[in-house]
């Protein structure tokens, strides 16, 4: 109990709470209150029926209305999309609902995230080695990014260019391209000659047809699938 | 373990090389192990002579090598009287024969053009003996070529490690893997050598020579050296009979020394792309001083140096006479030798350490090419971690769609590149399962091997199809083919096809010994 004593701000909330209900069905004002107490998390239509024990046409008469009184809203759940997942229109989706900072709409936002990882490794590249923090700053100066990136996000885009084998870490030796990075911090160092992004050579087996072919398992010399007959090296000994 | 593509792959050379009969008696050895002569006649329904003569061919060509299993304690006497000889295929110097041009190159840089033609000659033929290889330099040309020249080449070769003497032709080995080997060459040399795991290394290492004997021309020496393998030493023999015996002597090319020295190259072009120049100076420096000490081409770690020998080294060649101790030092602590592991003040280069990355680039990029960005990604976290991870982890670290990494995931698996473990877990009142995934390295290079002998076994069928489409090109005048038309379109299609096939085969080659032989 103690928490809801102390903040004046919740006192509000609580009279707005009042405010808000007193104007409600009862249905609507028994769901309102559910959902209401799920803050961040918000609820399942399915949990709902069930704590509530309210039929089923109360329940989405009810949460129409109260959706369209702008009390609720719709949101969508990353561990499940399909499920009609409902929370006060007060808070804003946890991590655990959108799915993390990289999700838009229940969606990895892709665009975005190729976005910052086309604008550090562009920096990394200028830079020759650049250190996280020296990532950040420059990000946070230049104003690149509309929206605020975190040191965390600017953490997990690294590992994955890292991953994608654009960059690598290296610890810093103090002599040459480190001298401006004290000894022994870690560094990233772009790894294509010319900062773009996948410029890996192919390796020996990638580069002839049976390196990406989904049917060498059923592959013979004299099967129906053949080196003489595939299809694969037709198009590739097509001069 | 050779695989079952490795094995079709070795069969189909011998059938290029040699013929269908040497090739069904070498597929009967694959496939049944080492075997006797009659058991071969039974297995493949040849003619004694027949299988004779196709064993006489894979032996002249070091692809086979006879044995005499030794009598056991439990055998009765008639087991004891039995002929023993048995004849096991050697996979590896049948793939070698591959890599010619490789070695060619080698010797074309290293040493000079007589030493290149003489070793085509013993590529070619296999074995040769002195005699032999003056006749063939003597071919075509007026006046016979004088020993002594072709001698001086061969010593060369020798001194090289190029060339050696061929193993005992049919050593006695023992077949029971309860005792080991080791017992028999005493206490003091136990320590030294390890027990050989399989019977072809067991069979490889009996009938070798030992080192002096094995790369020396002259005749009578060593052979109280090595009383194992040479039983037949005379005492105090005359000059006459010594140059009568030295021709007597056969001699092959030595596949160890080239596999190391390729091995060293590929080891130190990976240090140069990992590192810089002068680390690769450096690690190029110990190898070359160390080379005729390994004991082996797979060497887990280089052979201990001090750093004084290792400066000395460095100091000897081109690039490395710009380096100070400070650079050297810096370049070996680069190399993975911390102050901590340097043992009594010298120096070892963990070398697997090198190679894992090669072999692990190779595998990524089939998974980048077949499955596309985001697996390489969740594949290079899961090779880079070595340790199971669960789906939800593994979209998370990798910023993939969970969707899309299980389905992506899911693919891998079912086609062998990863290993997954199902977990049951309770979650509230629900039980769930995980599913953890991880790269297993050894089964997945086993595999992707197999692969490579699959993809190179048909990129060497291919290739005998395009040739064969196009026969009649072949017979038609050069000049026709130089005038435009369909005809030198076709022509020139034909050489393009050549160029890119046998190229693409000579890189796969490269990528087979770094799974296989380094």
């Amino acid at each position: 109990m103690s928490h809801l004593q102390g903040s004046s701000s919740l006192k509000r909330k609580r009279q707005d709470l009042a405010l808000v209900t007193g104007s409600l069905t009862d249905g609507e004002r028994v769901l309102y209150n559910l959902i209401h107490s799920k803050k961040d998390m918000g609820i399942w239509t399915g949990d709902m029926k069930r704590e509530t024990n309210l039929p089923d046409s109360i329940v989405k008469k009810s949460l129409k209305l109260l959706q369209s009184k702008n009390l609720i809203k719709e949101v969508v759940n990353i561990q499940n999309k399909g499920r009609k997942h409902y929370m006060a229109a007060e808070f804003e989706p946890s991590k655990e609902i959108t799915g993390g900072v990289w999700y838009n709409q229940g969606r990895l936002d892709t665009d975005f995230i190729n976005l910052v990882k086309d604008v550090c490794l562009k920096y990394i590249f200028r830079q020759k080695v650049a250190t996280r923090d020296g990532v950040m700053e420059w990000s946070r100066k230049s104003g690149v990014f509309n929206v605020e990136v975190t040191t965390q996000q600017i953490d997990e885009i690294l590992r994955t260019l890292v991953l994608d084998d654009e960059i690598v870490e290296v610890k810093s030796t103090g002599f040459g391209d480190f001298s401006s990075v004290p000894v022994g911090r870690i560094c990233y160092r772009c790894k294509s000659k010319g900062g773009n992004r996948g410029e890996q050579k192919p390796g020996a087996m990638a580069s002839i047809p049976c390196g990406v072919c989904p049917r060498i398992n059923f592959c013979t010399p004299d099967g129906i699938i053949s080196p003489r007959t595939c299809v694969y090296y037709q198009k590739w000994l097509d001069f | 373990m050779v695989t079952e593509h490795g094995i079709k792959f070795g069969v189909h050379l011998i059938t290029k090389h040699f013929g269908k009969i040497v090739a069904k008696v070498c597929e009967k050895l694959f496939s049944h192990g080492p075997l006797t002569l009659d058991q071969l006649v039974r297995y493949t329904d040849f003619t004694k002579d027949q299988v004779r003569n196709s064993l006489l061919v894979l032996v002249q060509h070091n692809c086979a090598q006879a044995f005499v299993s030794a009598p056991q304690d439990d055998d009765d006497d008639a087991d004891r009287l039995r002929v023993r000889t048995q004849y096991l295929v050697l996979f590896d110097n049948i793939i070698h024969r591959l890599r010619f041009p490789k070695f060619l190159d080698i010797v074309s840089r290293k040493l000079d053009e007589e030493c290149v033609k003489l070793l085509v000659g013993l590529l070619r033929d296999g074995r040769l003996t002195l005699k032999q290889m003056v006749d063939r330099e003597s071919q075509g040309k007026e006046n016979a070529v004088p020993t002594k020249v072709v001698r001086e080449t061969l010593c060369k070769l020798l001194t090289a490690r190029f060339v050696e003497r061929c193993p005992a032709p049919e050593p006695v080995v023992s077949t029971s893997f309860k005792e080991t080997t080791t017992k028999k060459r005493g206490a003091k040399s136990a320590k030294i050598f390890e027990a050989p795991e399989t019977l072809e290394q067991r069979v490889v290492d009996a009938a070798v020579p030992g080192d002096v004997i094995r790369f020396s021309l002259t005749a009578n020496m060593g052979s109280n050296v090595d009383r194992e393998t040479n039983s037949d030493d005379v005492p105090m023999i005359s000059v006459e009979e010594d140059v009568a015996k030295e021709e007597q002597i056969l001699w092959r090319a030595n596949f160890e020394e080239f596999i190391r020295h390729l091995r060293h190259k590929v080891l130190i072009e990976n240090v140069r792309t990992q590192h810089d120049d002068g680390t690769a100076t450096v690690l190029s420096a110990v190898l070359e001083a160390t080379g005729s000490v390994e004991k082996k081409v797979k060497m887990d770690n280089s052979v201990p140096l001090s750093l004084d020998t290792i400066i000395t080294e460095v100091m000897k060649t081109d690039t490395g006479r710009t380096m100070t101790i400070d650079r050297i030092r810096a370049s070996l602590v680069q190399l993975g030798c911390s102050p901590s592991m340097i043992l009594e003040e010298s120096y070892s280069i963990d070398l697997k350490k090198i190679i894992e990355p090669a072999r692990n680039e190779e595998v990524e990029s089939i998974v980048l090419k077949r499955y596309g960005r985001d697996a390489y990604r969740m594949f290079r976290l899961l090779a880079k971690d070595c340790c199971f991870h669960d789906t939800d982890q593994i979209a998370a670290s990798t910023l993939v769609e969970k969707k899309e990494a299980s389905k992506l995931l899911y693919k891998l698996w079912k086609d062998n590149y990863l290993y997954m473990e199902k977990v049951g877990a309770t979650a509230g009142a629900k039980q769930i399962t995980i599913l953890m995934w991880k790269v297993n390295k050894p089964l997945l290079w086993e595999y992707v091997l197999d692969e490579m002998y699959h993809a190179a076994l048909n990129l060497s069928l291919r290739m005998a199809f395009e040739q064969e489409k196009d026969e009649e090109l072949l017979k038609v005048p050069k000049d026709k083919l130089r005038e435009p038309g369909p005809l030198q379109k076709k022509y020139k299609r034909l050489l393009n096809v050549r160029l890119l096939m046998g190229s693409s085969l000579l890189k796969l080659d490269d990528a087979l010994m770094l799974f296989h032989d380094f």
